[in-house]
């Protein structure tokens, strides 16, 4: 009967490393791939380049080649009054119908770049946008890294969050291997006395105890990487195009990472037993 | 050589040991008796360190159990062996596993340890229960299951605790001789028993105890 009772404990203890792993490794891999994405973004960089209404063609073909000078970047297209405002209407839909009470298009006809630089911070867009701005004809630029500052900043706060809720889970799993040792050491008190009888070194004892503790954590951390493996292969997350940027790669973690969640599973459960043994052999 | 000076243990209220002064040379065989709640028990554990005394000392070849670091009495407890009264045995270990922990944990190699177990169990007559497990076995063959554990080592000291009071009269006497010949080996052996029986067919050096004082030493 107490080795009935000690063996739930052992799979409740196991269970609760498994999820606690598990959570902290999907927040690995969610986190690895918003960051792998928003690094792409960064490089594909693109502007756009407003021109003024009524721009000269000897102007224009001046921005224009300025813009072919510019290393790495790629002319996507030129879209002019009438396209933008088609544009525009494609946009809008069914709400499209104030358009037809426009005396004049508002809108200005623009170049639209990309810069595919291989490096990742290669470009220096606001640099590069003071120049166009200094060009005759060149109404604004804008260019979309304000909004991946912005991302930049959840980022930090994604990444703030997860080592909040990752500490939290680490000492979680801590606690539980530390009471599943203490009542493992608890339900062989007996044994312990005796061999301690007969001349046993703390050490002698005590190692059982810790391997256990190890063995725990990191069977943890491999059920943990298999289900979150299987998780990704049987979710649909190849591929996933979002804000109708390029499609993006939802990868699983490197090899590397999943070494680490091995690692912290088998720590944890070192720290957990060493806090058991520290607490019971005192006495 | 065990020494013990002014030697009081209580426990609460209750006085176990008071005032004893005894000394026990290398090598010799002494039997420890007294009517039940005299102290043997008391005794035989603190000449082990199992329990700490409410004042004097116990010396064990000169070093002071008092002042002892807990793995320097670890060392020591590998050179004494001990018969636990309740034998204390490894429930879900087997006979020989119980037998061959006092060798491992001193960290012997395995085949010696292997040999040295099988050679002990012959001599208390359980080469046939190896595989058993203690609670399988009489109140006889757990006691010897704990002698066997006990001189496996060859113990420079061994402390017995009413080693035969499970056995038969014929099973008694071969325990006694096996005690004797660990004894010609050098062994000092300190046995607890108020079986009448074993002190008479004994010339040894026999210490009566009587509520936790010694009334008579004969050597
Ligand atoms: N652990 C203990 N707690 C309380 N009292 C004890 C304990 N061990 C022994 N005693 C008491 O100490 C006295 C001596 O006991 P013990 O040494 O076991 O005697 P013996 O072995 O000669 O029968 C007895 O009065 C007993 O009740
Ligand atoms: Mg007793």
């Amino acid at each position: 009967m107490n080795i009935r009772k000690n063996l739930s404990v052992h799979i409740l203890s196991l269970g609760t490393i498994v999820a606690s792993l598990l959570i902290l490794g999907a927040f690995l891999l969610l986190f690895g791939n918003l960051n792998n994405w928003l690094q792409r973004w960064g490089t594909a960089l693109s502007m756009s380049i407003y021109l003024k209404d009524g721009i000269s063609e000897y102007r224009r073909d001046k921005v224009y080649s300025f813009i072919r000078g510019l290393p790495e970047a790629e002319i996507k297209r030129f879209i002019s009054k009438e396209e933008a405002l088609k544009d525009l209407r494609a946009a809008l839909g069914e709400d499209a119908g104030f358009l037809n009470r426009l005396v004049r298009n508002p809108l200005p006809a623009s170049y639209e770049i990309v810069f595919e630089s291989k490096g990742t911070h290669g470009v220096e867009p606001e640099r590069i946008k003071g120049e166009l701005e200094k060009l005759d004809g060149v109404e604004e630029v804008q260019y979309s890294n304000e909004w991946l500052n912005k991302l930049e900043g959840f980022l930090n706060v994604v990444r703030l969050i997860g080592f909040i809720i990752g500490g939290l889970l680490c000492l979680c799993v801590v606690f539980i291997v530390t009471n599943t040792i203490k009542l493992t050491i608890y339900s062989r008190k007996d044994e312990i006395e005796i061999l301690k009888l007969v001349g046993a070194t703390d050490w002698f004892v005590k190692t059982p105890f810790l391997i256990e503790g190890t063995i725990q954590g990191i069977s943890g951390g491999v059920l943990a990487v298999l289900m979150l493996f299987s998780g990704y292969l049987i979710l649909p997350t190849k591929g996933v195009s979002l804000l109708g940027l390029t499609p993006l790669d939802f990868v699983f973690l490197p090899a590397g990472y999943l070494v680490l969640i091995l690692i912290l599973g088998a720590v944890l459960g070192v720290i957990g037993s060493f806090i058991a043994i520290g607490r019971f052999f005192a006495v | 050589m065990i020494q013990l000076f002014d030697l009081s243990k209580k426990f609460g209220p209750n006085v176990a040991l008071n005032d004893i002064r005894l000394r026990i040379r290398q090598g010799e065989f002494v039997f420890v008796t007294g009517p039940s709640g005299a102290g043997k028990t008391t005794l035989l554990r603190l000449i082990f360190g199992a329990e700490k005394p409410a004042s004097g000392y116990i010396l064990i070849n000169a070093v002071n159990l008092n002042r002892i670091s807990r793995p320097k009495l670890d060392l020591l407890r590998r050179k004494i062996g001990f018969v636990f009264q309740d034998f204390k045995l490894l429930p879900r270990k087997t006979v020989f596993e119980n037998v061959a922990i006092a060798l491992e944990v001193i960290g012997l190699r395995p085949k010696f340890v292997r040999k040295k177990t099988h050679q002990t169990l012959r001599l208390v007559g359980l080469a046939e229960k190896e595989k058993s497990y203690p609670l399988s076995l009489s109140g006889g063959e757990q006691q010897r299951v704990a002698i066997a554990r006990a001189i496996v080592k060859d113990p420079l000291i061994l402390l017995a605790d009413e080693p035969t009071g499970n056995l038969d009269p014929q099973l008694t006497m071969e325990i006694m001789e096996l005690f004797k010949s660990i004894h010609r080996k050098g062994t000092t052996v300190v046995v607890a028993t108020h079986s009448q029986e074993l002190l008479e067919a004994t010339d040894c050096r026999t210490i009566l105890l009587n509520r936790g004082k010694i009334s008579e030493d004969t050597p």
